[in-house]
């Protein structure tokens, strides 16, 4: 006993050292604030891997094969990860030595956001200023530069922007079914009516997804009086303002009407209410700008192949204003942000390769013009517009006036989709929004829980 | 110990066979300690270290990610027990895991009792009840979301068998998307149930059996009165596996109606996540877990000190 003890107390010290480093080990892999790597590498050459929820691999392959076209010695690597799980995933790999070189952000406090991964993010500014001169703001979308810039830091350089408040069509099944795209509440009760008799479900949101949710009410509350929601996001107005509550109840006019596929409440709008609408079961659905990369022959075929159609034939997609549910006559209201943004890991051990990755896609006029022209976002760099010659449309006579005009809508609007909304009023605003839906609060009443929610939101 | 004493009286014991010289030079015996050293610090590491780190992330306000988390004390507690959602997530485990647990018993232990007997291709149906259970639940969940969907094909066979009345979105639905989990719940893990009753069948005596069919018991009686005790320790095993199981519920619920609609089906486990990843409340997700710690020991000790209060009396 006497002998074990000995060996004990001789040993004990040589354990608690393993057992400390152990700890002190795992407690460097829980987080904290990170510091820049000192070496930053080759600027053309090296292998980078970039993190993303948007774009779909189709495009980015696009992006990187034309910046390799101009680098060739930089290998870029895209990992495409699902919305809902993007930020499970970079927390953590944002937090380890062996993350991503280069990953999306996005303005706000949602999915992906600025506010929370900035702080990992490399100040961009200085490379921008550059290549751009020291007027590169000026030469910049500004609701990109301003709504991804993070604690006075340029945190990551926004590739585009997307805009919301649109409605999609498949104009091939209003075609087929002799129907006209609806503009007002009559009219898009009817149409549904008509649709179904066919068979064809009208109009998919994925209500259970309720992120999007927040779309179709700004949208309705906008066309019951325009700026109101953007108010109300701002606590300039409260939730429970007459327009809001109105919104509210016109959203619930969609389920009761026969206009919103039944069983919405269970569907996700990825991948539930996107796959109906590629596969040509459903003929609307609720979707953004970044909806016009489906209007092209290999994007639109890509979109009905992924939706698990075994032989994918593209079909006319059109952009259609939001119909006139309220009859008040505002129609056309599109809100939107930086799509998203691509900010170099603090971390990396190419910064100097990233960098140019990201300064290249969100500044350059090639990089940009390979943005505007895969239709995903609307570019960065105000001087480019997509090069409607080189660009493949499934029926150009019908979807490019389509799109050139949703294109100058966008690029009019100011107000704000999801850059002002923090994760707890987005969840509060879904929960506003299926309640009322499911018939569990009238607007009045889910207006003011979101009301009394937003109120307890720092 | 042993070694070292032997060393100390090896006048009166058998000389133990030579160690190795580097032993010998270390003190005379080979420690354990270096070949225990990688595991102690894998287990205390990365088990405790997490526990005791999370437990420390949850006295903090912080979003996972910023330099400047601030300390709340018992802040997050406090304001989980006056969670509406925290409480609502803790009724739907209770009433996940009676449900869930009653019916995987009842299922399991019938199919283990009729599989002992000499069925034709028993072996088969052996297969058929035990495979859902090595079937990922990622795998499954769109499946079972396109058959409960509205248009789906549950709703189509009760629409062809003149049961058209029944359709309904069951997912769409706070009053039927539980069921559903539960449903989905029981499909996947009753095949567990029953190969461990099956395992625990063959264990009972033979000739306990044979006597009370010689004293003319009927199956059913021979069934409650001989088998169901016989199998009481898996009983037991099953309900502390069913208790932790049911409040760290997540992949289901989250892949097939994601906690929806409106909470209804909403878990610790989802709950967690949602606050802890999308909402980026990790000190509140971590006082959650802490939570579900405690309550998922304290279920297990409950479970078992039931048990072993019964087995007291039943051996009294």
């Amino acid at each position: 006993m006497l002998g074990s003890s000995r060996i004990w107390k001789r040993r004990l010290p040589g354990a608690a050292a393993v057992f400390t480093a152990a700890v002190l080990a795992l407690a460097g892999c829980a987080g904290g604030a990170s510091t820049e790597t000192t070496d930053k590498g080759s600027a053309d050459s090296g292998n980078i891997t970039w993190w993303g929820w948007t774009p779909d691999s189709a495009p980015a392959e696009a992006y990187i094969k034309a910046f390799n076209k101009v680098y060739p010695n930089i290998k870029v690597t895209y990992k495409k990860l699902t919305i809902d799980g993007y930020d499970a995933a970079i927390r953590p790999a944002l937090a380890s030595s062996v993350g991503p070189d280069v990953f999306d952000v996005a303005p706000g406090a949602a999915n992906g956001s600025v506010e929370i991964y900035g702080v990992n993010a490399v100040d961009l500014a200085p490379a921008v200023q550059k290549l751009l001169g020291t007027d590169w703001k000026s030469k910049l979308a500004p609701i990109g530069v301003s709504s991804l810039t993070n604690d006075g830091k340029l945190a990551a350089l926004s590739v585009g922007s997307n805009f919301a408040g649109s409605v999609w069509v498949n104009q091939d099944l209003f075609d087929k079914y002799g129907l006209k795209p609806p503009t007002n509440n009559d009219e898009w009760k009817q149409v549904c009516a008509a649709f179904k008799t066919h068979g064809i479900k009208c109009f998919v949101q994925g209500a259970a997804q309720t992120a999007f949710n927040e779309d179709t009410l700004q949208a309705i509350s906008n066309n019951v009086k325009p700026g109101v929601w953007a108010q109300a996001l701002d606590k300039k107005v409260p939730w429970t303002d007459p327009t809001i509550v109105k919104a509210l109840t016109l959203w619930k006019g969609l389920f009761t009407d026969g206009i919103m596929q039944e069983g919405a409440l269970g569907t996700q709008q990825y991948p539930d209410a996107n796959n109906e609408f590629m596969s040509g079961k459903a003929a609307m659905v609720m979707m953004g700008t970044w909806y016009m990369q489906y209007s092209t022959v290999d994007g639109s075929t890509a979109a009905i192949s992924g939706a698990g159609v075994g032989d994918p034939k593209p079909f006319t997609q059109l952009p259609i204003a939001f119909p006139d549910l309220a009859g008040t006559g505002n129609v056309g209201s599109l809100y939107g942000d930086a799509d998203f943004g691509l900010a170099v890991n603090k971390k990396s051990k190419s910064i100097a390769a990233a960098t140019t990755f990201a300064t290249w896609l969100g500044t350059s006029e090639a990089g940009q013009q390979a943005v505007a022209d895969i239709l995903n976002d609307i570019p960065a760099l105000v001087s480019v517009q997509p090069d409607w010659n080189s660009i493949k449309l499934v029926n150009p006579e019908a979807q490019r006036p389509a799109l050139e005009k949703l294109i100058s809508d966008a690029g009019k609007s100011a107000e704000p989709r999801l850059s002002t909304v923090s994760a707890d009023l987005q969840t509060a605003i879904g929960v506003a929004s299926t309640t009322v839906a499911a018939g569990q609060a009238t607007p009045e009443q889910a207006a003011a829980t979101l009301q009394s929610t937003a109120e307890k939101i720092k | 110990m042993t070694s070292i004493t032997s060393q100390k009286t090896g006048a009166r014991r058998p000389s133990p066979a030579p160690l190795p010289d580097r032993s010998r030079k270390r003190g005379g015996r080979p420690s354990g300690l270096p070949w225990i050293m990688p595991a102690f610090v894998f287990v205390v590491g990365l088990l405790y270290y997490c526990i005791i780190e999370t437990g420390y992330l949850s006295t903090l306000d912080w979003d996972g990610t910023s330099p400047t988390p601030t300390s709340v004390g018992f802040g997050n507690y406090s304001q989980i027990l006056q969670d509406p959602i925290f409480w609502k997530a803790i009724w739907h485990t209770v009433v996940f895991f009676i449900v869930t647990f009653t019916v995987q018993t009842a299922i399991g232990f019938v199919f283990a009792a009729l599989l002992h007997s000499k069925i034709k291709l028993g072996a088969v149906y052996k297969v058929l009840v035990f495979t859902p259970v090595v079937l990922a639940p990622a795998t499954m969940a769109p499946v079972f979301r396109q058959m409960f969907a509205a248009d789906g094909q549950l709703n189509w066979a009760l629409d062809h068998i003149g049961l058209g009345f029944l359709s309904q979105p069951w997912l769409a639905q706070s009053s039927t998307a539980m069921p559903v989990i539960m449903f989905i719940t029981v499909w996947q893990f009753t095949g567990l149930t029953f190969v461990l009753y099956f395992a625990a069948m063959g264990q009972i005596d033979p000739e306990t059996l044979e006597a009370a069919r010689t004293d003319g018991a009927s199956n059913l009686r021979v069934l409650m009165s001989i088998v169901w005790p016989g199998v009481r320790g898996t009983t037991v095993a099953l309900a502390m596996l069913g208790v932790i199981g049911a409040l760290k519920t997540f992949d289901v619920p989250y892949l097939v109606t994601i906690g929806g609609p409106n909470y209804s089906t909403e878990f610790l486990g989802t709950y967690i996540y949602r606050i802890s990843i999308p909402s980026a409340h990790v000190g509140y997700g971590a006082a959650l877990s802490i939570l579900l710690l405690i309550l998922a020991l304290l279920g297990a000790i409950t479970v078992a000190a039931r048990a072993n209060r019964k087995d007291g009396e039943s051996s009294v």
